[in-house]
């Protein structure tokens, strides 16, 4: 069995072509033949070849008038619905794997958005963020925070009454609105965050919304931008975030 | 070792005995099957006719150049001559049976790279999720830490809202033509 990957075209080498022909319309045959047995049912197979004048057939001659005959005793409607040549097959294909396609990009986006999402949380900035970026970044914050209130939900129902809270060291600064900002060095009791951590410039420019107004700098100079937009994103965009 | 499916492994040559799993086996094995005898003309130029009756007693098949002159040629058994009008019929279908493998081939290595990107995006959530809590999944986060997510994540909405509010795109709504979202 080959490990490299085969071209989807003409087998332009002849010796290469005659081998590849044999091999793979014995294997032809041995699928044809376990669908047949697995599932029992009836079927059969024509191979015409530039090597033959007579085509190979599966399962031998009389199972295979067998079943043509079966074949064309239905009627010509029922015939045509499920036939397809290699034209409107490959079609096929081509469609599923852009359905696949799709998909997978989707996926794909939602992991990039919420990698941005758990950026932002521990303190980079939003100011290199595209428009689409930012409209889908607000829309996993919302999904999340949805399932963030549920949660505390279920568990506020079904906790018993805590004992009194030990103030939290952070308490006060929840109230009153500055960012929350959740360390990466995990501390030992998972609980403090020490006001101290925060750099310096990322309360300052919380604290002054002036400052905000050198973020429209969509596109500016060489700062690094997320490009999520175009489909070439196999160069991660985590260059950007990771130093 | 449990797998999810039974890919890879061996299986016994008989009839399947659960009817659910027959199903999907043949379903999954006839798609498979045509696949390989598609392949099999483009590689080698064969001319291939399959016919495959369905437990539900419906009937597929498969034929290059198609099912019916396959099957003619075949009950026939002559081998007539190809007049020169059907053979340049052939040819243009083989010029667009080119033309289209190569679209697939395009499409199934994009899909490819999709996945491995994927693949790497996972990788990196797995291993940021070793030290930073807040990115476990939400269920399995305790409520003192959940309660600072939220306060934290409701910050970071207020922040995007107001980064949204000052962009070029006036009047732009908010979280509005979200490119997925909704989708979801």
């Amino acid at each position: 069995m080959t490990r490299k990957k085969v071209k989807l075209a003409f087998i332009t080498n002849d010796s290469a072509r005659k081998a590849t022909f044999k091999k793979r319309k014995k294997g032809l045959m041995k699928k044809v033949s376990e669908l047949s047995t697995l599932c029992g049912i009836d079927t059969c197979a024509i191979i015409y070849s530039p090597y033959e004048s007579q085509p190979e057939v599966w399962p031998d001659t009389r199972g295979v008038h067998r079943v043509l005959a079966q074949f064309k005793r239905m009627p010509e409607m029922e015939q045509s619905k499920k036939m397809v040549n290699q034209e409107s097959f490959i079609r096929q294909r081509i469609a599923k794997a852009s359905e696949q396609l799709k998909k997978q990009h989707k996926e794909n986006r939602e992991k990039e958005i919420t990698q941005v999402m758990y950026q932002c949380l521990t303190g980079k900035g939003l100011q290199n963020l595209m428009m689409a970026d930012l409209n889908d970044l607000g829309w996993l914050i919302d999904q999340n925070l949805k399932e963030i209130y549920k949660r505390i939900d279920e568990l506020k129902k079904t906790a018993p009454p805590p004992p009194p809270p030990r103030p939290p060291p952070e308490a006060p600064q929840v109230t009153t609105g500055n960012l929350h900002l959740l360390q990466e060095q995990k501390p030992a009791v998972g609980l403090t965050m020490d006001a101290m951590q925060r750099p310096q410039w990322f309360t300052d420019w919380m604290n002054n919304p002036s400052d905000h107004q050198q973020m429209n700098s969509f596109g500016h100079g060489d700062e690094m931008m997320l490009s999520f937009t175009d489909n070439n994103h196999n160069t991660m965009w985590s260059n950007a975030f990771f130093p | 070792m449990t797998r999810k499916s039974r890919g890879r492994q061996k299986i016994e040559m008989t009839r399947m005995s659960k009817e659910s799993n027959l199903l999907v086996t043949f379903s999954k094995r006839r798609s498979g099957l045509f696949k390989k005898a598609s392949e099999l003309c483009t590689l080698c130029s064969a001319e291939i006719a399959i016919i495959v009756f369905s437990p539900g007693k419906k009937v597929f098949s498969f034929g290059h150049p198609c099912v019916e002159s396959i099957v003619n040629r075949y009950l026939m058994k002559n081998s007539t001559p190809s007049s020169s009008t059907l053979q340049l019929m052939e040819a243009h279908r083989n010029a667009s049976v080119r033309e289209l493998n190569m679209q697939l081939t395009n499409m199934l290595s994009q899909l490819e790279a999709e996945k491995q990107c994927g693949e790497e995006l996972s990788k990196i959530r797995k291993a940021s999720q070793g030290t930073c809590w807040w990115e476990a999944p939400i269920n399995e986060i305790g409520l003192q830490e959940l309660e600072q997510l939220k306060a934290a994540m409701e910050e970071l909405k207020k922040n995007v809202a107001n980064e949204d509010g000052e962009a070029h795109w006036g009047g732009v709504k908010l979280f509005a033509g979200c490119s997925w979202g909704v989708e979801f």
